[in-house]
């Protein structure tokens, strides 16, 4: 379903993204990973054409993206939940859910309202709440539900864990599975083990802008032979 | 008591103009930062627009049709053509940009038009006794005309599909891309309905202020007043504060000099303007 084939990015003159390759199918559950600073959010942003430039190539459904902007890939299945602002803080929580399901009419803003409640029902208690005045995590759960409740048939998730307590951790994976089972290919920058263990069947390595190895995800003991893996270590 | 009555309401029909310019005015800083110099150009050139279809002979309304759609339309995307290539320099170099477009604006209605002033005639001039005073029904019907251009602006925000998009573009333009809002279009939209708002007061109020090329540099200065006292990119606190100091200057002025009413409305700006420097910049709200 989404195919890269030797990735680069820049910002201005920073050559961030060296050549990145791989592939995520249609169910898939993917972790890239890796140190701080490596590119993995760059990977992310160059997908959806927010920001970096890029060389390369980008392929989703068979079709190239080249010179396709951010909208017409969203149009075409493709989604992402950014890491920092990412809800509406002056909109309520259940206007941060309907922006994207407008584009498709007024039925689907209400099944995705639906749906984002199902996953996170705290999210249905606060529903006239500024989103601003949300907890971090709820915040998080927010970004992810409005993410998974647009039905997208690719879904890319940038530190969808970090800062959370494990209870949200938790959530948030369980949410990340359903989607995976449900056939929604996900491809997620996160660190957190239990996350990587519940979403993903195998995960990138990530290492100065380029990827150093996949993995089988079962192929982990633990956290330790996860982080000695993305440190060389391994 | 009537002469108290009669300041309120001329007080009521400058506030509500001013509330369309200053509306539009802070529609456009909530989704593009910038304070629009050439906002009451905008508003100039609608109460022209009534001037000149009068002059052929046509209705009042078909000549503040036309003035909302040309200068709404065509200036709206003009001007969003010459800021847009800007958008990602500084705040200074936009602000200036809409100040050139305003000398120039200026500049060629007095050419084409001349400097002096043109008069035009109200489309509705029966008057209705208000205690022993008769009072323009025309200026009533400005107001009640703003207030349903108002209200339908706040519920198009609040509620109509581009209305939730615009706000979601003025907080978070990036997140609302990754979200596929159609952003340039909506930006595209807030400056048609940003200088279509001015457009409407300035057609409204020609038969009450004449036209004339510097028409608009008053009530520009009083809509950023407003806007800034309303909360920048406010579009409710913009109309409400317009609607107050149209009323507050009006009665005012009948107990105390106009310029003095002036300076005390700008003390008080200054006051609010440090109370918000604390509290950060607002995008569109409703």
């Amino acid at each position: 379903m989404l195919e890269l084939v030797d990735l680069h990015a820049f910002y201005g003159r920073s050559h961030i993204v060296q050549g990145v390759s791989m592939r995520v199918a249609a169910g898939d559950g993917v972790g890239l990973v890796g140190h701080n600073g490596v590119g993995k959010t760059t990977t992310l942003r160059s997908i959806m054409a927010d920001g970096p430039r890029t060389e390369g190539t980008i392929t989703f459904k068979g079709a190239d993206l080249t010179g396709v902007p951010t909208g017409a890939r969203v149009r075409r299945g493709l989604g992402m939940v950014p890491d920092e602002e990412a809800v509406f803080p002056r909109m309520s929580v259940e206007e941060n859910i309907r922006i994207g399901a407008l584009l498709r009419g007024a039925k689907m803003a209400d099944q995705a309202l639906d749906l984002a409640y199902e996953l996170f029902p705290v999210l249905a208690e606060r529903r006239a709440q500024p989103a601003g005045t949300l907890s971090g995590g709820q915040q998080k759960m927010l970004a992810l539900a409005r993410g998974l409740a647009l039905r997208p048939d690719l879904v890319l998730v940038d530190e969808p864990s970090e800062g959370l307590m494990p209870i949200n951790v938790e959530l948030i994976s369980e949410a990340l599975r359903r989607a995976v089972k449900a056939g929604t290919g996900v491809l997620v920058v996160d660190s957190s083990f239990d996350l990587l263990r519940t979403v993903c069947d195998r995960v990138c390595v990530m290492q100065r802008g380029l990827l150093t190895g996949e993995y089988p995800m079962a192929g982990f003991a633990g956290p330790d032979q996860l982080v000695a893996t993305y440190l060389g270590e391994r | 008591m009537d002469a108290i009555w009669v300041a309120a309401l001329n007080g009521l029909v400058v506030g509500a103009s001013l509330a369309l310019v200053a509306a539009g005015l802070a529609l456009l800083f909530g989704v593009l930062d910038i304070l629009n110099f050439a906002q009451g150009d905008f508003f100039m050139l609608g109460a022209y627009a009534v001037w000149l279809i009068l002059g052929l002979g046509l209705n009042f309304w078909i000549g503040l049709a036309v003035g909302v759609v040309a200068v709404g339309v065509v200036g709206g995307l003009t001007l969003m053509l010459l800021l847009w290539p800007l958008r990602h320099r500084s705040h200074a170099l936009m602000l200036l940009a809409t100040l050139a477009i305003s000398l120039i604006l200026e500049q060629l209605a007095t050419n084409v038009f001349g400097a002096d002033s043109k008069p035009v005639a109200a489309p509705v001039s029966g008057r209705i006794p208000i205690g022993h005073t008769a009072y323009p029904v025309y200026y009533l019907l400005v107001v009640a005309a703003a207030a349903v251009i108002l209200l339908g602006g706040y519920l198009f925000l609040r509620y109509a599909k581009y209305g939730i998009w615009l706000r979601a573009v003025a907080q978070n333009h990036r997140m609302a891309g990754l979200l596929g809002v159609p952003v340039v279009r909506v930006y595209a939209l807030a400056f048609v309905a940003g200088s279509g708002l001015a457009a409407v007061a300035g057609s409204l109020l020609a038969p009450l202020t004449s036209v004339y090329p510097t028409l608009g540099l008053d009530i520009n200065l009083d809509a950023f007043v407003v806007v800034i006292a309303g909360g920048l990119g406010n579009f409710r606190g913009a109309a409400v504060i317009a609607l107050a100091l149209g009323i507050v200057e009006s009665l005012g002025s009948t107990w105390i000099q106009g310029e003095a009413v002036r300076i005390l409305v700008f003390g008080l700006v200054i006051v609010l303007l440090i109370v918000r420097a604390q509290r950060g910049r607002g995008a569109v709200r409703v």
